[in-house]
């Protein structure tokens, strides 16, 4: 028996291996990582690299003439296009109205329903649902619900006494109603985000500043908000580049309109793209978006980085 | 300094009692430890002092008010956590000054207070650091700290040193029993290590299934414990128990009760001799060398497994026949409720 474990020790250590444990675990490594690196060289950098290219170009998608151009597109949205402007002061009011809304509703909705009583499934449940519902199907029942004549919202207002709008059909009332459905549908995300950062924070905390004499008011602003400050710089850049980024919303309740009041960019792009088939032209108007959506991200973690310091 | 005075105190969390009818006096400026293994009610009862739990059934007085229904932080006491629950964003100064932020004192005299705090227990230097930038040990002394610069009436320590390796409790331990004499402040310590509580307490409680067991001063503990129970927790290694008719092949000159159903020996009071030398022979079954002594686990006659502490140089090989006598005034006895019967002797003064 001794002999036998002698000689397997002996085997063991005198093989050398065909490649260094170093390499081998290098190897490994990149195998784990190559379907998802692969994947992300084929979907995200390959159409990133060609979107670069087609913003340099006039393209028709009907004439299949890709012709290179330079700057030209750039210059024409910046510069000459009197409607780019519109629809960046349209998107621009979309997230100031949608960002601090639906951060405020989802940390008011986590402080809720952060800790256990009777029921607060349920209720996550019901705040997270429209999250997952198709944002098509979404927009359909809350177009039908915000009909000017018949329209559900407009019968409960009626009830006391109201005249409600047409809220789809009219200018300043367009824009606040795509807001606040939206809000109504992305909240549940963020309200997880801040739910998991609350039961993140020690329960001593909360107790040491109850008995130093603190208020609930002044436990939350000098204890538990400080404590947040890296999940709301994560969900306020989540959340500025989603409404950015909104558009099968804007697609489908109001086309852009009405009176082009509620066209925003990620919506004019595809009309550029594929509507009026300026394929080159919508790639421009990808890469300003794209451009403005890093700024401000950048600006949002240089903000809170000093606010932190 | 203040007293405290609990009467009856009662905590249920639903259908499960965790403070059983607890009574209790705490005296001015004493230094009381709550004991007991893990899930005996004590640091939950150091949270209903505290006010961070209701109070079910009882009465708790501090000094001569009746707190049950007031705010923890009216109750004039301050709390040093297990995990020191410093704020992580706040630099020393500001976790220090916190509660007296909240309570809008003037920045003069907070920054005179937090000062002096901090010369008190050598964090000059660390006040503008953040918690992060702290070892483990000076986290501990912002957290005592944080509580000192409120001047409470009473301290509230629950299992401050575990989170500590074995040099810094001990560092930590003669700090806090250095502060204590300084302050002169009523201090209630809860921890399971029985180091701690025997070097600190004035007064020792020790807690089973939320009831007391018994309260004492360490030696009245160790001495005259008032059951089995008691007599296990406190000392370490934990004391021997045999059968009551153990105790005569132990030593003759024991006197055994009549209603004694068990004899409780420490290990250490148990003496190595030679084979032939001891009253009672046993087997080494495993040696324990932990450097000032051996602890022997010596397997007697009739099966019992019994621990010896024995001095290095005495100490016999595995598996060898060694002797052992005990000493009669050091034998305990127990009835068959595991409670002390007091020694022949004894009754016989009274």
């Amino acid at each position: 028996m001794t002999d036998i474990i002698h000689n397997l020790k002996t085997t063991r250590t005198s093989q050398k291996p065909w490649l260094t444990l170093k390499a081998r675990e290098m190897m490994e490594a990149w195998l784990f990582v190559s379907p998802s690196f692969i994947g992300f060289l084929i979907f995200f950098l390959g159409p990133l690299c060609a979107v670069v290219y087609y913003s340099l170009t006039e393209w028709n998608l009907l004439t299949q003439q890709a012709t290179f151009v330079g700057l030209r597109n750039f210059e024409n949205a910046l510069l000459e296009n009197p409607d780019f402007w519109h629809v960046v002061r349209n998107s621009v009011i979309f997230a100031l109205g949608l960002v601090p809304l639906n951060m405020a509703l989802a940390l008011t909705l986590a402080l809720a329903l952060s800790r256990p009583f009777f029921g607060v499934v349920f209720f996550r449940t019901v705040f997270f649902a429209p999250v997952i519902t198709s944002a098509i199907a979404w927009a359909i029942v809350w177009k039908f619900l915000l009909q000017g004549e018949g329209g559900f919202i407009n019968q409960v207002l009626a009830l006391v006494g109201i005249t409600g709008p047409n809220w789809l059909r009219e200018p300043g009332w367009a824009m606040a109603a795509v807001i606040i459905t939206r809000v109504i549908k992305m909240v549940g995300l963020n309200m997880i985000l801040y739910i998991a950062a609350l039961q993140a924070i020690p329960r001593d905390y909360e107790e040491a500043a109850r008995l130093e004499g603190a208020s609930r008011w002044q436990i939350f602003s000098m204890i538990t908000w400080p404590l947040l400050a890296p999940t709301t710089l994560v969900i306020m850049v989540i959340t500025t580049i989603g409404s950015f980024k909104v558009f099968d919303h804007i697609y489908q309740m109001t086309g852009g309109g009405p009176e082009n009041g509620t066209l925003v960019l990620a919506f004019y792009i595809y009309q550029q793209g594929f509507k009026f088939f300026n394929v080159g032209y919508a790639s421009t108007l990808a890469m300003i978006m794209f451009v403005i959506v890093m700024a401000l991200t950048i600006v949002q973690v240089m903000l809170r980085r000093k606010g932190m310091e | 300094m203040t007293s405290l005075l609990l009467k009856g105190i009662e905590k249920h969390f639903g259908s499960v009692n965790v403070i059983r009818g607890v009574d209790l006096r705490i005296d001015d400026g004493e230094f009381v430890v709550f004991v007991g293994p893990s899930g005996c009610g004590k640091s939950t009862l150091l949270r209903l002092i505290s006010g961070l739990e209701h109070i079910s059934d009882g009465e708790l007085m501090i000094g001569d008010r009746l707190v049950n229904e007031v705010q923890p932080s009216e109750r004039g006491v301050a709390m040093v956590f297990q995990s020191y629950a410093l704020y992580p964003h706040l630099t020393v100064r500001d976790n220090m000054g916190f509660g007296l932020k909240v309570r809008k004192v003037p920045a003069g005299e907070r920054q005179r207070r937090i000062n002096e705090a901090a010369a008190t227990l050598k964090l000059d230097a660390l006040l503008d650091r953040y918690p992060r930038e702290l070892s483990g040990g000076q986290r501990q002394r912002v957290a005592i700290g944080r509580a000192i610069v409120g001047n409470p009436d009473v301290f509230l320590f629950d299992e401050p040193l575990s989170n500590l390796d074995a040099e810094l409790r001990v560092h930590m331990r003669s700090e806090i029993a250095a502060l204590h004499k300084r302050l002169s402040t009523t201090m209630i310590y809860v921890t399971h290590d029985q180091i701690e509580a025997m070097t600190l307490a004035d007064k020792i409680v020790v807690l089973r299934d939320g009831r007391i067991e018994q309260v004492g001063s360490p030696r009245e503990l160790y001495e005259r414990p008032a059951n089995m129970f008691v007599a296990q927790f406190i000392g370490s290694p934990k004391m021997n128990v045999l059968p009551a008719a153990n105790a005569q092949l132990l030593t003759p000159a024991a006197v055994v009760p009549a209603s004694a159903e068990s004899v409780g020996v420490r290990p250490e009071h148990l003496k190595v001799s030679k084979a032939q030398d001891g009253i009672v022979r046993g087997k080494v079954s495993l040696c324990e060398y932990t450097g000032a002594i051996t602890l022997l686990h010596v397997t007697l006659p009739d099966g019992q497994l019994c621990l010896v502490t024995s001095d290095d140089h005495m100490a016999p090989s595995l598996g060898s026949e060694i002797g052992l006598t005990a000493q009669a005034e050091k034998l305990h006895f127990f009835d068959h409720q595991g409670r002390r019967e007091k020694p022949v002797s004894d009754v016989g003064v009274q």
